[in-house]
């Protein structure tokens, strides 16, 4: 069953977005981007035909969306296979306490304690972005200049929304959608939530482990700095707030781990348009 | 191209020609470009029986730039979606050069065979 030809790039980008409903939002996105942005370049170097009149050349310039879906579909195959993780050897279950500090060979723990630190600062940004932009954008709405302030914030959401998109790996946005906008102010308490999580563990895991160096150190005389309470430079007090600061940090890491993949399905809702 | 058979043969030849025309490409500007450029860039010698559809262009600069072979940036456009722009990283110019010895030896293999048979 082969649909009619599309006429107008809303009909292309529909089929296009139809013959790769199986895939990752991600990629129709993509896609969609690709497409979208070539037809209306080739209709805007065709001034003398209609939209009608160049999309019936595009499935031999182009390429039918059938034909174009195909191709995404075949090289998202083949960047997938490179880039799936090896397979753990059979035979080597591992133990419950080598499972618990697997957690620091895996970048996306390191990711995402990074995203969770940076997200303070992107969550101001944003919230600022914002609010700014719909209050300037609404009181402008009065006078000729509100219309180009309005596309200038619209444009910039869109930029940031597929950048953001990116970073957290939910990927690509239609920032089309007002529920960007819900995203940007969220991710102001969001940020706050994430970035004190990150610096109370690692300021609590690192001192911990820390302060063992500082004892022996200090044991040696090679710097002058004092534990208080004294008793915690003792040594089997030592081995308890070492282990302490190792299940902190670990936590932490398994805690960064799961918020990272709770934030990308969050992103993905608000960012991804579900056509 | 008339029958299937000369299409399909194409389409599997294109696989690996598509990603060395376009690192090519990229190598050879000087500036940034985004897929609309690339794509015109090769229709020009690709006009009249066109080897590929440019649409097939725009997942290849995807798969190449989440290998590290390309970098891009967005940048917004009033007229439609953010556009992405590309550029060829040192790896891509390094891969660039490696593809390019292989089509020369693969060329070179191939006419030996072909040639044979209309030049006697």
């Amino acid at each position: 069953m082969t649909p009619a030809a599309p006429r107008s790039i809303d009909a292309y980008l529909k089929q296009l977005r139809a013959a790769l409903a199986d895939q990752d939002p991600a990629l129709i996105q993509d896609a969609a981007y690709d497409a979208e942005e070539y037809l209306r370049a080739e209709i805007a170097s065709h001034p003398d035909k209609s939209e009608a009149d160049v999309l019936e050349l595009i499935a031999s310039t182009y390429g039918a969306p059938e034909e174009v879906a195909t191709a995404y579909r075949e090289t998202e195959a083949k960047v997938n296979a490179a880039m799936q993780t090896p397979v753990r050897p059979a035979g080597e279950a591992p133990g419950t306490l080598q499972r618990f500090f697997s957690v620091y060979s895996d970048p996306r723990a390191y990711t995402s304690l990074f995203f969770m630190l940076l997200a303070l600062a992107t969550g101001v940004v944003y919230f600022t972005i914002a609010v700014a932009g719909i209050s300037i954008s609404l009181s402008l709405a009065l006078l000729i200049v509100g219309i180009p302030f309005f596309l200038a914030f619209i444009g910039i959401v869109r930029v940031i929304s597929l950048g953001e998109g990116r970073l957290i790996e939910a990927m690509t946005a239609d920032s089309r959608t007002w529920t960007t906008l819900a995203y940007f102010i969220l991710m102001l308490p969001l940020g706050i939530i994430y970035f004190v999580i990150a610096v109370v563990g690692l300021a609590l895991g690192l001192g911990f482990l820390v302060a063992i160096p500082v004892a022996v150190l200090q044991g040696f005389d090679v710097i002058d700095s004092s534990i208080e309470p004294a008793w915690i430079a003792t040594a089997p007090a030592l081995v308890v707030v070492g282990a302490l600061g190792l299940i902190v940090l670990t936590t932490l890491m398994h805690g960064a781990r799961g918020i990272g993949r709770m934030h990308a399905q969050l992103a993905k809702r608000f960012l991804v348009t579900q056509d | 191209m008339e029958n299937s058979q000369a299409r399909k043969f194409q389409k599997d030849l294109n696989g690996g020609l598509v990603t060395l025309v376009l690192l090519a490409v990229l190598a050879a500007s000087d500036e940034d470009l985004y897929g609309y450029e690339i794509a015109k860039r090769l229709q020009k010698a690709n006009e009249g029986d066109a080897l590929f559809k440019e649409g097939t262009v725009y997942p290849v600069l995807r798969s190449l730039s989440a290998a590290g072979l390309l970098t891009s940036r967005i940048v917004p456009s009033y007229s439609g979606p953010p556009r992405r722009y590309y550029r060829i990283t040192e790896e891509g110019r390094a891969t660039l050069e490696q593809y390019r010895s292989v089509w020369r030896q693969t060329r070179d293999f191939v006419d030996r065979f072909i040639e044979a048979g209309i030049t006697p």
